[in-house]
């Protein structure tokens, strides 16, 4: 493995354990320890702890941070209370979407942003842009001095260590101690199931990590990260979405609030708006064996129509699944299309992209 | 551990000879942990034609796609439909019962070109490395 890549607080932890190593955005994370397979029925049926410490993590402070927040965000930062979190998104002026992160308000004008792995630097000028016209804010990426965990499965609420943050409702977090080590816990996730995700300093990262694999949860890779938020489907930035796609043909509108004051992107959303969006992320289960993978075309009587942007196992449902854009006429559910698996047209059928929901 | 009678080819395939010109091939244990977990197999139908060394059929795991290539010229006598059926046979059992194809062997001179266990080895370790 190249040494240029980043390497996170658990690099030797996930060596130790012998895990596969891969380049996912430029950081050397495992994919997996034991199999894919297990570590995602391990999360759908038990708990499993993955390496986040990819994801970004940013605190952004200051008097006029929450209008800084509004004006480079989607989805209006000032309802958000102190002590909960939201999923929102940055998008270009263009509507095309920057990323989708996490925003944690955490004192009244302090907030910590969580966002992907990819395009940091692409980010931080972003921020550095727009931040000149509100005086007084300060930037602060503290990734390096960070790391990030996430404990997820349906048996996480009884592990002694957490017993302190059971009560946190979804999107809720607070600053704890958990197995005496301090990190901000929310009550997030990115897999389908119940769980948390905390943040602690590089230095307690281990400690932190073993405290869980002593109470018997297992080391998950990324590619049940994957598997699981497909299934769940999650969108992942960079791959299902991008700066040439906007949250509307996206299936994010949600997260765009359209009727407030100017934030960047807001014009042409609703020029778009206005216009309807011409094609739509939808998913589908392939009828057969084979496996779409990002990039295969999605055909309709012979004619490309789109692309697959995720796709794989759905070790859960034991069906195979992906998402991609296809023209708005053709999203309906139940609408028969084509994946080309290596030159070959394979069926596939236009289902709810929730493939996967936990009961509850 | 790999079998010391089976022949091995640089794709991470084996092949064991069996008598009457015969043998059964499939994927060698560096394959299948660098694959890891397989849930497909598309295997060539028996009475198929297949070249040493050309595709004869693709394995898919959970994060990959690969090609599977014929380590013999021959004619496919059976393929082993309960690890097409159930495919973590080949990760759990990759030298028998996750045995993939059974060919008729049309040269076996051919096997002078697959790598005898020693090579084979090596050549495992030097990739592992």
């Amino acid at each position: 493995m190249a040494d240029t890549l980043n390497k996170t607080p658990l690099n030797e932890v996930h060596h130790q354990l012998r895990a596969r190593m891969i380049d996912f955005a430029g950081w050397e994370l495992p994919v997996w320890y034991t199999s894919v397979l297990e570590e995602h029925r391990t999360v759908r049926s038990a708990a499993g702890i993955f390496d986040v410490s990819d994801m970004g993590r940013v605190w952004v402070t200051g008097k006029s941070a929450g209008r800084f927040l509004d004006r480079i965000l989607t989805r209006p930062v000032q309802q958000l209370e102190t002590g909960s979190s939201m999923l929102n998104m940055m998008c270009l002026e263009d509507g095309g979407i920057l990323d989708d992160l996490w925003l944690f308000r955490v004192e009244a004008d302090r907030y910590l942003i969580v966002w992907n792995a990819a395009h940091t630097q692409q980010k931080h000028d972003w921020l550095s842009r727009w931040s000149g016209s509100y005086p007084g804010i300060t930037i602060e990426d503290v990734s390096a001095e960070t790391a990030m965990v996430a404990v997820q499965g349906p048996t996480v609420l009884q592990l002694k260590s957490l017993s302190s943050v059971v009560d946190l409702p979804r999107f809720g977090y607070k600053q704890t101690a958990i197995a005496g080590i301090d990190a901000l816990v929310a009550r997030t996730g990115y897999t389908g199931e119940d769980g948390f995700e905390m943040i602690t300093a590089a230095s307690d990262a281990v400690s932190l990590w073993e405290s869980f694999i002593e109470q018997g949860v297992r080391p998950c890779g990324l590619g049940a990260r994957d598997s699981l938020r497909l299934e769940a489907g999650m969108l992942l930035c960079g791959q299902d979405m991008d700066s040439s796609t906007n949250p509307f043909e996206a299936d994010l509108g949600w997260l765009v609030h359209l009727d407030r004051d100017d934030f960047v992107g807001r014009k042409a959303l609703l020029e778009i708006k206005r216009q309807g969006v011409k094609r739509k992320l939808i998913g589908f289960q392939v009828e057969g064996r084979e496996i779409p993978r990002p990039g295969y075309q999605i055909q309709r009587s012979g004619q490309e129509v789109g692309k697959v942007t995720s796709g794989g196992y759905a070790p859960t449902l034991g069906i195979n699944i992906g998402l991609g854009y296809v023209p708005l006429e053709l999203s309906a559910i139940d609408t028969v299309i084509d994946i080309m698996i290596r030159s070959r047209a394979v069926p596939a059928r236009i289902v709810n992209k929730r493939f996967y929901k936990r009961g509850v | 551990m790999n079998p010391k009678e089976y022949r091995y080819t640089k794709d991470h395939e084996w092949l064991c000879p069996e008598p009457d010109n015969k043998a059964k091939m499939g994927l060698a244990n560096y394959a299948q942990t660098q694959l890891g977990d397989i849930v497909f197999l598309d295997l060539p139908a028996p009475g198929t034609q297949v070249e040493q060394f050309k595709k004869m059929g693709e394995v898919e795991s959970v994060k990959a796609v690969s090609d599977l290539f014929s380590p013999a010229s021959g004619k496919v006598l059976e393929i082993n439909q309960s690890a097409v059926d159930e495919p973590k046979m080949v990760n759990e059992d990759p030298y028998g019962a996750g045995w993939l194809v059974k060919l008729e062997l049309s040269d076996p001179s051919e096997l002078e070109a697959l790598m005898k266990i020693d090579e084979y080895n090596k050549y495992e370790a030097e990739a592992s490395a």
